[in-house]
């Protein structure tokens, strides 16, 4: 029995290829079930995620496999064989490695990132309910989680955010914890605000406002995400409850100075609030950072986090890729 | 070498140890999670020195410096144990076991303990409910002003952008720091009001009144400080200052008085 894995991901294939051979999380069992009669195998799981498609199998014959999984996946979902060149192929040990690497973020667009080990598991639970898989693929699934755990354990290829959102996002939660008892308010109802904001959201923030110059852009965006708009005039009025603030508008020169936060300090009782100065120009004076209870991060203090965060996972991938080897080594995969 | 001394020695090279393994883990940027094992295990030590002076005192060990301080770390020791695993504050144990080991260390000072303490004759309830509500209170006090420190150095980093050591990756968050001291002040705050009251009920003699009064500018400063957080607010960091500052000052306070 020989192991096999046939992939397209966002490296080897444009959206519009990888959109054809995506499958919905909920038929991923039935979808391995396919695979398994259309490939010919004994065994077969498919993981699938926005950024790859992938076929794991156990034949008899790789080469013979590959051919009738490609021949008959084109005739399936329409598409020409033209589309073939999208894919990669491997077999037996590399086959093994290429898996450990996904699970263990290494393959994946953001470099390390975690959701990906648990889109692997569903896929594999899927296929294992669905009895698509047998002693060489369960031996190899669950070999790969037990090294993606120690990749991730043992190294810091997780650590640290790699987005600006994301950094802004965590300092967040440095501040304040969970971020459920937190307000916050967007000025400027730009794009790199809303991706900030929603970030702000899906971790719990409570409540969002939104102040822009236009007041129709502000309701907009508001409504989009469940939150209220502000007349710009009014901000500082808001500022008085608000735990985190996030600025982007166009404005040529500082919105934000220090006598206008100074004379909100007490009616927030000196609490801790968060800037988030995504604009350039900047829209928040940095003499506002002085104030004591007051965090001010502008756009190039997150974006070099950001990238010392992406420089330390680069500097992590050497180590990552000897543990994948070492584990691998001392293993004896069925199918490898 | 007395029962006791054993038991403060032991409980304070355990907390020592704690301490090291706890600053040696936040150094490789891991969180410490044995240090809370090794500070069970000091108090544990601690409730025995305790129970052997409180048996040749035949009250309350609270006669002397050294007792004091030994009270003292293992009511700080408490507290820690009832508060940071409980909140998930992480980190207040490796910055506790520092000033627990540095005030056992004094107490097991030659001198500092007394050699056979003398049973304490015609003891009265008042005088024992001031000695350990203060203690206690104090106890709670000196975690708030740990709790102070470790706000400090947070907001050092964070107001400085320096966020990769190991150290700012484990503190808790700066809004958990704020509500934990907040409520060990008022906790401190509580327990020293009742030793107050106590100490006026209790019988002085004249050369008392001094700590007595003492004592009262001390309540009088940390009931200041909590009006003052609760009606008007203050920032972190004052908050967290005065706190260190208050409870320094009335260490020293003591000392002399």
């Amino acid at each position: 029995m020989e192991l096999l894995c046939l992939g397209l991901n966002h490296r080897t294939a444009p959206v519009e290829v990888r959109e054809r051979f995506a499958v919905v999380t909920p038929k991923l069992g039935e979808a391995a079930h396919e695979l398994v009669a259309l490939a010919e195998a004994s065994e077969g799981v498919v993981i699938s995620t926005c950024n790859r498609t992938e076929f794991y199998l156990a034949a008899e014959n790789a080469q013979a496999a590959f051919g009738l999984i490609e021949t008959r996946l084109a005739e399936k979902i329409h598409v020409d064989s033209s589309v073939s060149a999208h894919f990669y192929r491997m077999e037996k040990a590399e086959a093994a490695r290429h898996l450990c690497r996904v699970v263990s973020g290494l393959d994946s667009m953001m470099l390390g990132e975690t959701e990906i080990f648990g889109q692997v598991k569903q896929a594999y639970g899927a296929a294992l309910d669905a009895g698509a898989t047998g002693v060489v693929l369960n031996k190899l699934f669950q070999r790969a989680f037990g090294v993606g755990k120690k990749v991730r354990t043992e190294t810091s290829i997780q650590e640290g955010s790699t987005s600006v959102g994301n950094v802004a996002v965590d300092l967040a939660e440095k501040i304040f914890g969970h971020l459920k008892n937190s307000e916050v308010m967007i000025l400027g109802a730009g794009e790199m605000s809303r991706i900030t904001a929603q970030s702000l959201v899906s971790r719990g923030a409570r409540s969002i406002f939104v102040a822009n110059r236009s007041f129709d852009r502000a309701q907009e965006l508001a409504t989009e995400m469940g939150g209220s708009a502000v007349r710009f005039d009014d901000w500082q009025r808001v500022l008085e409850r608000v735990d985190v603030v996030i600025s982007s508008t166009g404005a040529p020169h500082a919105i934000v100075h220090r006598e206008e936060v100074e004379k909100v300090r007490r009616a927030r009782k000196y609490r801790p609030l968060f800037f988030i100065d995504i604009a350039v120009p900047r829209d928040i004076d940095p003499a506002v950072g002085e104030i004591e209870e007051v965090y001010l991060y502008d756009i190039d203090t997150l974006e070099q986090l950001a990238e010392e965060a992406r420089t330390r996972r680069l500097l992590q991938i050497q180590e990552c890729e000897r543990i994948i080897d070492h584990e691998l080594a001392k293993l004896k995969l069925p199918g490898t | 070498m007395g029962m006791d001394r054993w038991f403060l020695l032991a409980a304070t090279l355990l907390a020592a140890v704690g301490a090291m393994f706890g600053m040696i883990s936040v150094h490789k940027g891991h969180r410490s999670r044995l240090t809370v094992f090794w500070m069970v295990a000091a108090f544990t030590c601690q409730l025995g020195f305790l129970s052997v002076r409180g048996q040749m005192r035949a009250a309350c060990p609270l006669v002397g410096i050294g007792e004091i301080l030994a009270f003292l770390a293992w009511s700080l020791t408490l507290f820690y144990l009832l508060v940071g695993p409980a909140y998930r504050i992480s980190l207040l144990g490796v910055f506790t076991a520092p000033v627990v080991v540095v005030f056992q260390v004094f107490a097991l000072v030659p001198g500092k303990l007394a050699e056979n303490p003398q049973r304490v004759i015609g003891g009265n309830p008042w005088h024992e409910t001031h000695s350990a509500m203060s203690v206690l209170a104090y106890g709670a006090l000196a975690l708030a002003a740990v709790a102070g420190v470790m706000f400090l150095v947070l907001d050092r980093q964070l107001k400085e952008h320096h966020l990769k050591s190991g150290l700012f990756r484990n503190l808790p968050p700066v809004r958990e720091l704020l509500i934990s001291l907040e409520r060990l002040l008022w906790l401190g705050g509580v327990l020293l009001t009742i030793g107050i009251i106590a100490g006026f009920l209790m019988p002085r003699t004249t050369g008392a009144n001094g700590h007595l009064i003492a004592a009262v500018a001390v309540w009088v400063s940390y009931v200041f400080l909590i009006g003052l957080k609760t009606v008007r607010g203050l920032t972190g960091r004052r908050l967290s200052l005065s706190a260190v500052a208050l409870f320094i000052l009335s260490l020293v306070v003591f000392a002399f008085v």
